[in-house]
């Protein structure tokens, strides 16, 4: 830490907003469609698309905002957007 | 060994600034400046002096490429005056609120309109409210002398913050006088290299600076930074002194006393118009008169305690300013005073003088004038007085 | 790096959770940006929508794993020149010092300072978010919005249809200042967009300059689904063409052989929806002589 109330500085950690309660609706991967091709990762502006031990996309929920990128940009159509709520 | 050459005032600061090794310097030209720059660029030209210099393309940028160079950790330097310092403000605010110890000079300046290019101190002045030291100095030795003092004082961890030296333009910035040139092993062991531990922009410590910040915590840093000026009055004093153990020279620490024992008549005076204001003092002493003399030589923080110890057996004091208030119709420097006399509930008549702007001398004749009336006021102690104006 | 790498191993230097708009292209560009910079990079986003959604943090934490500050609306490039210039002088060249900033700061009140940096050779990369106005402060005119644009300061009404002029050419701009590496990109082409952030991550003398055309859902009045839809009819209809310029010389990295109507674009988003045909026309026209002198200047160099 620096020494407090000199200059205005952030070393107290990493802010982060719970974004990923903004959603009204999420992505969900049609796995039957996905080849795994990684193109929804290119573009989500939230970095919630990541690769799993087993090198399978997947999309972490934690931040992501449902705003649908991924569902639009994906080449199979492998992801829909499913309303909060819904299973 | 420390040589005595002749110097202008702006070749003084260029000497200060280059024995203190900065490690980057950005500056952009402006009369009555311009020749600090020149100068330390010459030094850098001829391998006399090794440091980035960064010719920017206004002074807006010079102080914001000193800004983003302190907050990796350099020791910087810039120069300037007036419209170039105004065109600063953005970033200059910024320079002491983040907490960035630096020196600037100042070659002082009138502020336009109407235009002029002449010396005055309305453009720092101006400025005292933005968080900076500020240093107004008598002669070119005291230039030289506190842009290394300067350092020290910005750089003294209770304080960290930046520091103005302020001398007049063209009176001192054109003004050839001989100056002593300090050892740079003599600087060394004064000002040892500046490692900035409170705040830093280095991916080996990764942090943000000045992330969005809420009033009450905003709070804690102004409260913070007040209370480093208040250090910083002390710190001043303290390194004056130890400068004068190293040097041989010294200019009173925040103010400057001079021949006040039993003064009725007391002026107060800023910068290069102290030469002037000695002179009729030891004239008027000559002829038995009780007068004395105080010189501010830090306006900010302003020495309140030292001010009032300094005024308060005066029966009446005058106070010669180079630049105006405009909602007091008097000096500003006249406002500080009264304001520091009456918090410590002391009441004198006391007399606005101002004198000096856009170029004008203060000659002795003016410095005869303002005495003679604070010396007639404190005979008859007439209790409301209106601005004199030294023209 | 190969584009795996880039979205799916390098790490994520930016606080996973800013307030940025949903389908924010500033957003994606900015991660995308610092997982090719890596860690030893200092990082300055001056006032705008990327330090407005907490990017330099809020109260004592920061919004970044990076050192991070944020510049004055009008200084990004001279406050980051003086910080890579003592990096340099203290023999610390690898530590790179990347602007992320907006159109505002950069077309507007920060230009002087980017013009003077660009002109002196600071070793800086300049990255550019261009969403086309003061998004972050409602959606105000800038330098770069398009002509007819609806914003907060140019609205549309009974006398008047959104901006009166064609948007400022930043990236030809600081070509002419003869930068050391200029590109434009765009978040749609992501080969394209690796290679010349890496492109410019790679320059040791002279400033880099990246422009990146960041539709706007909120502003621009779009489905934010639409984002990367948006940004390659943007390039498919020649309305941001992407090119580089490197050792005086223009070269076109994604041609487009037979460019779209710039109505397509222009149709799909709300800011534009006043446009008559003679307006479009206006767009249209200005388009084609930029690409033109685009190709003039793509074939003075060779292939």
């Amino acid at each position: 830490m620096t020494s407090t109330w000199i200059s205005p500085t952030g070393d107290e950690g990493i802010y982060q907003i719970d974004t990923g309660k903004w959603r009204t609706f999420r992505p969900v991967i049609n796995r039957d469609r996905c080849t795994n091709c990684k193109l929804c990762g290119y573009y989500c502006p939230v970095s919630s698309i990541k690769l799993s031990n087993q090198q399978q996309v997947h999309i972490d929920l934690s931040y992501c905002k449902g705003c649908a990128i991924c569902a639009t940009e994906c080449p199979r159509g492998a992801i829909d957007m499913v309303r909060e709520g819904e299973e | 060994m420390p040589v005595v050459k002749a110097l202008t005032g702006n070749e003084s600061a260029a000497h200060g600034a280059a024995l203190a090794r900065p490690d980057l310097i950005a500056a952009y030209p402006i009369t009555p400046q311009s020749s600090v720059v020149e100068n330390l660029a010459q030094m850098l030209a001829d391998g006399k002096l090794s440091c980035e210099m960064v010719e920017v393309e206004s002074e807006h940028s010079a102080m914001s490429v000193i800004q983003g160079a302190a907050l990796a950790g350099a020791r910087t330097f810039t120069a300037t005056s007036a419209q170039g310092l105004a065109l600063m403000y953005e970033p200059y605010f910024r320079m002491s609120t983040l907490r960035l110890p630096m020196v600037m000079a100042v070659a002082g300046r009138e502020m336009t309109s109407p235009e002029t290019i002449w010396g005055g101190q309305q453009d720092t002045v101006s400025l005292r409210e933005a968080g900076w030291i500020q240093f107004y100095v008598e002669d070119n030795q005291e230039i030289l002398d506190t842009v290394i003092q300067g350092y020290k004082v910005a750089e003294h961890q209770g304080v960290l913050l930046p520091v103005n030296v302020c001398y007049d333009g063209f009176f001192l910035s054109h003004l050839t006088e001989g100056v002593e040139i300090p050892d740079q092993e003599q600087v060394d062991s004064f000002l040892p290299q500046y490692r900035p531990q409170h705040v830093i922009l280095d991916p080996q410590r990764p942090m943000a600076v000045d992330p969005m910040t809420p009033g009450n915590l905003l709070m804690k840093y102004r409260r913070n930074h007040l209370e480093a000026m208040q250090t910083a009055l002390r710190v001043i004093d303290e390194i004056d002194a130890d400068f004068y153990r190293v040097f041989g020279r010294r200019y009173g620490g925040t103010i400057e006393e001079y021949r006040l024992e039993g003064a009725d008549a007391v002026l107060v005076t800023i910068g290069s118009m102290t030469g002037a204001a000695r002179e009729v003092v030891d004239l008027l002493r000559d002829q038995g008169k009780k007068v004395g003399l105080v010189k501010v030589r830090v306006l900010r923080p302003f020495p309140l305690k030292r001010i009032v110890r300094a005024l308060r057996s005066a029966k009446a004091i005058g106070v010669v300013d180079r630049s105006v208030s405009f909602g007091w119709n008097s000096g500003a420097l006249f406002q500080e005073v009264l304001a520091a006399l009456g918090s410590q509930g002391m009441v004198m008549p006391a007399v606005s003088f101002i004198g000096g702007l856009g170029g004008a001398d203060i000659s002795n004749d003016h410095m005869l004038k303002a005495l003679t009336t604070v010396l007639e006021v404190s005979a008859n102690q007439a209790a409301e007085q209106e601005t004199v104006w030294l023209d | 790096m190969n584009l795996q790498e880039v979205f799916y191993g390098a790490e994520d230097l930016i606080s996973p959770g800013l307030s940025a708009c949903p389908g924010c292209a500033g957003e994606l560009t900015m991660r995308t940006v610092m997982k090719i910079m890596g860690k030893n990079t200092i990082l300055g986003v001056p006032p705008g929508c990327m330090a407005g959604a907490g990017v330099v943090g809020w109260n004592r934490l920061s919004g970044a794993k990076v050192p991070i500050t944020i510049p004055l609306l009008d200084n990004t490039a001279s406050m980051l020149a003086g910080i890579r210039r003592y990096y340099q002088s203290q023999g610390r060249n690898d530590v790179r010092v990347v602007a992320f900033a907006g159109d505002g700061a950069t077309a507007d009140a920060g230009f002087q300072a980017l013009s003077g940096a660009a002109e002196r050779g600071e070793n800086i990369i300049y990255i550019c978010y261009d969403n086309e106005g003061y998004m972050n402060t409602g959606f105000q005119r800038s330098g770069t919005s398009s002509k007819g644009s609806n914003t907060s300061t140019t609205p549309v009404g009974a006398m008047r249809k959104g901006k009166a002029q064609h948007k400022k050419d930043l990236p030809l701009l600081l070509a002419m200042h003869n930068a050391a590496y200029v590109a434009t990109v765009s978040p749609a082409y992501v080969q394209d967009f690796v290679r010349k952030i890496e492109k410019a991550k790679e320059v040791t003398c002279g400033l880099a300059y990246i422009h990146v055309l960041s539709p706007c859902p909120t502003g621009w009045w779009f489905d934010p689904k639409d984002t990367i839809k948006l940004a390659r009819l943007a390039v498919q209809t020649n309305f941001f063409p992407l090119y580089e310029y490197e050792d005086g010389r223009f070269y076109q990295t994604v041609s487009v052989k037979q460019a779209k109507p710039v109505q397509e674009f222009v149709s799909r988003l709300g800011k534009f929806k006043h446009l008559d045909q003679e307006a479009i026309a206006d767009l249209q026209q200005w388009t084609d002589r930029r690409a033109n002198l685009l190709q003039r200047l793509c074939a003075e160099s060779p292939a």
